[in-house]
């Protein structure tokens, strides 16, 4: 199982690598035409080949590849925040706060993630432009994410708000934050750190279904979500290297599944 | 009783917060409290006068949400203006088709799931059959989890396959995954090795010790995955066409249709916050001592 991890990592690291670093590998530009090379086959010069609008496919992949592979994390880090603050507010603090908190959280969770999405997404801006289009759509992912990790967080920070080194800590004089930030923080970051990882495969399927509906990042700024529903438009049967996107995405959410220290399928 | 009338308390509130965050959030979408039918040239000033004083109701949450509370209990749940319909008929048009999709899709999705499952417990005394089935079924498993479930719908759009075998193929996984492991945990169990002992018959091990141990965590998985059937439910009906609840959800968002937006949700939050509440109390059943003959 170790071999497998680290291999998932090591192809997570290949794949980071030519996305942030992607003029190395391509001819061009993600948003450059190649006028007289419109669907073009695979080819040395275009490898993936060129699509209807005679845009190089390879770079358009690893452009969006690199556009999933930086904003999925910060999404993910922007709910873990939120969970650590929320959760860790309503764990510590208790009373009004705690049910008020727990309340907002089952009110998120009482709905399928993928219809609040959808519905939420939908009714937000959709004529921007690509960059707004793209923070729209992670910031939304990241905000809407929070519930979850944050009952979590809120069941670990209980647990340990009243274990003996918390007491020792209080009764040695420590104040509410010092024992916040150096005894609890500590002890549930490692929940967060689970949760972050958890939330990084999720997000990048989410933003590919919100791309494949129209609601994703906006042309010409490509993403995995908005390079799938090319596919929509391309003969498939003709053209089976308009899947690579496809591929690469399952390879990489696959890996991500793969380097969780232990995958939960708890209900 | 206590507990039940808690539950019931908690679901009319959380269906009802729902109702009202959509509302909220339809209402401050950005053109929301634009209409576009102010444009037509054939509406006299009396007509548009009437029209802005509707929109500058709606516009108002809390009028606009007692009003509609109240037409509910009346049993009228308002009119859809992107279709021309009583939200009502059209809930009732729509929902047979999603419940047909709902209801295949679940279902072949358990067949399919459990099916697989089970030989994986079946085998896994034999080394090399369990070490190829387990490996060739959790990598399936794993790479069809890895894809969104809008490209399974459109690949199966291509292919011709039914919704129905879309939304099996996304919540197929899952299931295996879930009921696999429970399922190796139950033949893992000292009991079934002294029923083996005893010259019980493979069959009734599995029905009397395997599955009804695992009977109270499988059926709040049932009541989980009808909740996620029906979160995937948009994007299979969205891209396959199909004329349910889902489709509408969709067209109503995009319309800004803000009476049935508030409908659907609501709709939506009852089945989801139901089948919650069913998974967790079959979770707390099946955690009391005993109550499980295992």
């Amino acid at each position: 199982m170790r071999t497998v991890r680290v291999s998932a990592m090591a192809f997570l690291g290949l794949v980071a690598s030519a996305a942030l670093a992607p003029q190395l590998w391509t001819p061009a530009r993600y948003e450059t035409q190649f006028r007289d090379l419109p669907d073009a086959n695979p080819s040395r010069r275009f490898p993936l080949g060129t699509d209807a609008l005679g845009r190089d496919r390879l770079s358009r992949l690893l452009y969006g590849t690199r556009v999933s592979l930086i904003l999925a994390p910060s999404a993910a880090l922007l709910s873990c925040l939120a969970a650590a603050a929320l959760g860790g507010m309503a764990g510590f603090a208790g009373g009004w706060l705690d049910r008020a908190i727990l309340a907002a959280a089952d009110l998120f969770l009482s709905l399928p993630w993928l219809f609040l999405l959808l519905m939420v997404r939908a009714c937000l801006p959709l004529n921007v432009s690509p960059i707004s289009s793209a923070t729209i759509t992670f910031v939304l992912l990241g905000a809407l994410g929070w519930a979850a990790p944050a009952r979590v967080v809120r069941a670990a920070v209980r647990q340990l708000k009243d274990s003996d080194f918390v007491f020792h800590a209080r009764s040695a004089g420590c104040r509410t934050g010092r024992v916040l930030w150096r005894q609890l923080m500590p002890n549930v970051a490692p929940v967060l750190w689970a949760q972050f990882w958890v939330a990084i495969p999720a997000y990048i399927l989410s933003e590919a279904t919100l791309g494949m509906l129209g609601l994703g990042v906006s042309e010409p700024l490509p993403s995995w979500g908005g390079l799938l529903r090319e596919i929509e438009a391309s003969a498939l049967r003709s053209q089976i290297w308009v899947l690579a996107p496809a591929f690469l995405l399952a390879a990489v959410v696959g890996s991500f599944r793969l380097i969780l220290p232990q995958e939960d399928h708890s209900v | 009783m206590k507990a039940l009338a808690i539950h019931i308390l908690r679901l009319v509130v959380l269906v009802l917060a729902s109702g009202a965050a959509c509302a909220i959030l339809v209402r401050n979408t950005p053109g929301a409290l634009v209409d576009e039918r102010e444009l037509d040239r054939r509406l006299d000033e009396n007509d548009l006068a009437a029209l802005r004083a509707q929109k500058a109701e709606e516009a108002r949450i809390g009028t606009y949400f007692v009003h509609y509370l109240r037409g509910f209990l009346r049993g009228d749940l308002g009119y859809s203006e992107s279709n021309h319909e009583p939200i009502a008929a059209l809930i009732a048009d729509r929902a047979p088709e999603t419940l047909r999709v709902v209801g295949a899709g679940l279902g072949g999705a358990w067949l399919l799931g459990l099916g697989l499952a089970i030989p994986a417990g079946r085998w896994r005394q034999s080394f090399y059959v369990f070490g190829i089935y387990d490996g060739v079924s959790t990598i399936a498993a794993g790479f069809l989890l890895s894809l969104p479930v809008a490209l399974v719908a459109y690949l199966c759009l291509i292919a011709g396959a039914p919704p129905a075998v879309v939304l099996m193929l996304a919540l197929a996984p899952k299931v295996f995954q879930f009921a696999r492991n429970l399922i190796l945990q139950g033949y893992g169990a000292s009991h079934v090795d002294m029923a083996r002992a005893r010259g019980v018959g493979e069959m009734r091990i599995l029905w009397a010790h395997v599955l009804r141990g695992a009977a109270p965590q499988l059926l709040a998985l049932a009541a989980i995955s009808a909740s996620m059937a029906i979160g995937a439910a948009i994007p299979i009906e969205a891209i396959c066409d199909v004329p349910g609840l889902g489709r509408l959800a969709w067209q109503a968002a995009l319309a800004r249709d803000l009476p049935l937006l508030v409908n659907l949700t609501m709709l939506v939050g009852l089945v989801t916050v139901s089948a919650m509440s069913v998974a967790e109390a079959v979770s707390k059943s099946g955690a009391m001592p005993g109550a499980v003959a295992a």
